[in-house]
């Protein structure tokens, strides 16, 4: 990748590194590279930057930002290897959707239509964040004028799939969500125990598939 | 070994350490409020600084002590009582089987921590047994505690010591706060004459206060910022400035990534006190360079390091 310029980092705290990198999948893939290089408490990616977080009773600011300097050194020049692609399956509208209909009027199509043209595309885990496990899934551009709910809800439930801006958020937990929804998925997309607790990740490629009552309380089931 | 929660009051949730190493999948820190309070507690029963403890939000709470039981309450202002007689903060206290405590509304700060012996029988959820309200993560069933909720505590080898804190250890429930903050990466998005008043206005909190965040009014910020920012990373102590240009600052609960500009972002050294703001509380900035806010985040560690040695972890 890139490697960003000495001159776009500035402290952002008495604790926090900032680096500004004009593209989205540059600053994941520096921040990734920074959970493993320079002993950082947290290395966390924006959209056009990445910040760290450093124990300043360890390292005073010119050390953190000397061993950051380093660090950003020894980003690999080869983009990261492909984080593979995932089938979700997901039972679209009713209970589970219940903005599908309004979706569908600002699009100007039927619902059957619509539900062709999300599983038809392929969609890619853009950012995860916000709320533990949130999918930022871009893909569906489709949904362009797609916006948010003026109100949103205090509480969608886990493995809601919603729809705004050209993008899909998927919901791993339960918690309070502004998307308008489309559907829910079975699948167990945060699972506590396993050492990767979030089964969604950066750059992932997702399938979205179709799946009537019936899977849907099979899989819930299994 | 049990409490029996009688009155839950407004929030009361278990609460230990923070989440951490996990923000780039969306994981708030989450923990202690006021993590030098919930310390303090546990040391008073001999625990390790970050057992899980019950924090207590502004109002009434009542429990009940199912087994004999030593516990500790620190933080806010406030009145409590074992079996209708007044006890005292900062000190072990013994209760028999059946006993009742309650503990009055906070008169000043805003959240006592309960410590008890051997602590809170609790399953670490993502590294940690604090709850998360917004995602049901971690304490009892991931929510705030309702009355009939029976906790089960940890067996205790053996009585702990009955110790009071040092004078010189209990910080004072603030009617009003000064925190030290450090410029935040957005701070240029401010014109010069906002920059000025972000360190020169007597801020309230705002009614809009929680484990989130935490709203100062005072003055209208203005704020070169065309619709939306691109998202980026926030910290507990990060103070954003949206649009309305009425300041919010972050506390532990908060999102992981943000879309307003971040203006300024609260000194490590002075975190801790975030969960003692209270609506209607005064509170105020101190500029700090980065240099300076480390050489006094080392200063405050020396001074609280003979009563609590792993002060560093704990501030």
């Amino acid at each position: 990748m890139k490697k960003p310029d000495t001159d776009a980092i500035r402290f952002a705290g008495d604790d926090l590194l900032s680096i500004s990198i004009d593209d989205s999948d540059a600053c994941q893939q520096l921040a990734a590279h920074l959970r493993v290089n320079g002993e950082w408490i947290e290395a966390v990616a924006g959209i056009s930057s990445c910040v760290v977080q450093f124990d300043n009773t360890r390292l005073d600011a010119a050390g953190a930002r000397r061993r950051l300097e380093q660090a950003i050194e020894s980003v690999p020049e080869t983009a990261a290897g492909d984080p593979g692609e995932i089938e979700i399956p997901v039972f679209y509208g009713g209970e589970f959707g219940p903005d599908l209909e309004a979706v569908c009027a600002t699009l100007g199509v039927d619902p059957e239509r619509f539900v062709a043209l999300h599983t038809g595309g392929e969609h890619r885990v853009e950012l995860i964040g916000f709320t533990p496990g949130f999918a930022y899934v871009g893909g569906f551009d489709t949904a362009a004028e797609v916006s948010r709910l003026v109100e949103p809800r205090l509480r969608v439930e886990a493995g809601s799939i919603g729809i705004a801006g050209g993008r899909s958020g998927v919901y791993a937990l339960a918690g309070p969500g502004g998307w308008p929804l489309v559907g829910r998925t079975p699948v167990k997309l945060f699972d506590p125990q396993a050492e990767d607790p979030f089964r969604l990740r950066h750059g992932l490629r997702i399938r979205f598939r179709a799946i009537e009552r019936q899977e849907y309380d099979q899989i819930s089931n299994a | 070994m049990s409490i029996t929660i009688l009155k839950s009051g407004l929030q009361t949730t278990i609460q230990g350490g923070s989440r951490s190493g996990m923000r780039h999948l969306g994981v708030p820190a989450s923990g202690a409020a006021d993590p030098l309070s919930l310390a303090l507690a546990n040391r008073l029963v001999a625990n390790p600084s970050f057992t899980a403890a019950l924090e207590l939000t502004l109002s009434r709470v009542a429990l009940r002590f199912d087994t004999d039981s030593w516990f500790a309450i620190t933080g806010a202002k406030t009145k409590a009582k074992l079996n209708g007689e007044r006890i005292k903060l900062h000190r072990t206290v013994a209760a028999k089987a059946g006993g009742e405590l309650e503990v009055g509304a906070a008169r000043a700060g805003a959240r006592n921590y309960l410590a008890i012996a051997g602590g809170f029988v609790v399953t670490e959820t993502l590294g940690s047994v604090s709850t998360y309200l917004p995602a049901g993560l971690g304490g009892h069933h991931g929510r705030a505690l309702e009355a009939d909720d029976v906790l089960e505590t940890g067996a205790v080898s053996a009585a702990p010591p009955m110790i009071k804190t040092p004078k010189a250890f209990r910080p004072r429930a603030p009617e009003s706060l000064a925190l030290r903050a450090c410029d935040g990466p957005d701070v240029d998005l401010l014109d010069k004459e906002s920059r000025f008043d972000l360190f020169d206005t007597n801020f309230t909190v705002g009614a809009r206060s929680d484990r989130m965040g935490i709203q100062l009014e005072g003055v209208r910020l203005r704020v070169r910022s065309d619709g939306r920012m691109a998202s980026a990373p926030v910290f507990p102590g990060t103070i954003q400035c949206p649009e309305d240009g009425l300041p919010f600052l972050l506390s532990v609960d908060a999102q992981t990534t943000g879309g307003y500009p971040r203006v300024a972002q609260i000194a490590r050294a002075d975190r801790h006190l975030l969960g003692q703001l209270r609506p209607g509380m005064h509170l105020r900035l101190l500029w700090r360079d980065v240099d300076a806010a480390i050489e006094e985040l080392s200063a405050k560690h020396d001074y609280w390091q003979p009563w609590l040695p792993d002060v560093t972890a704990v501030i």
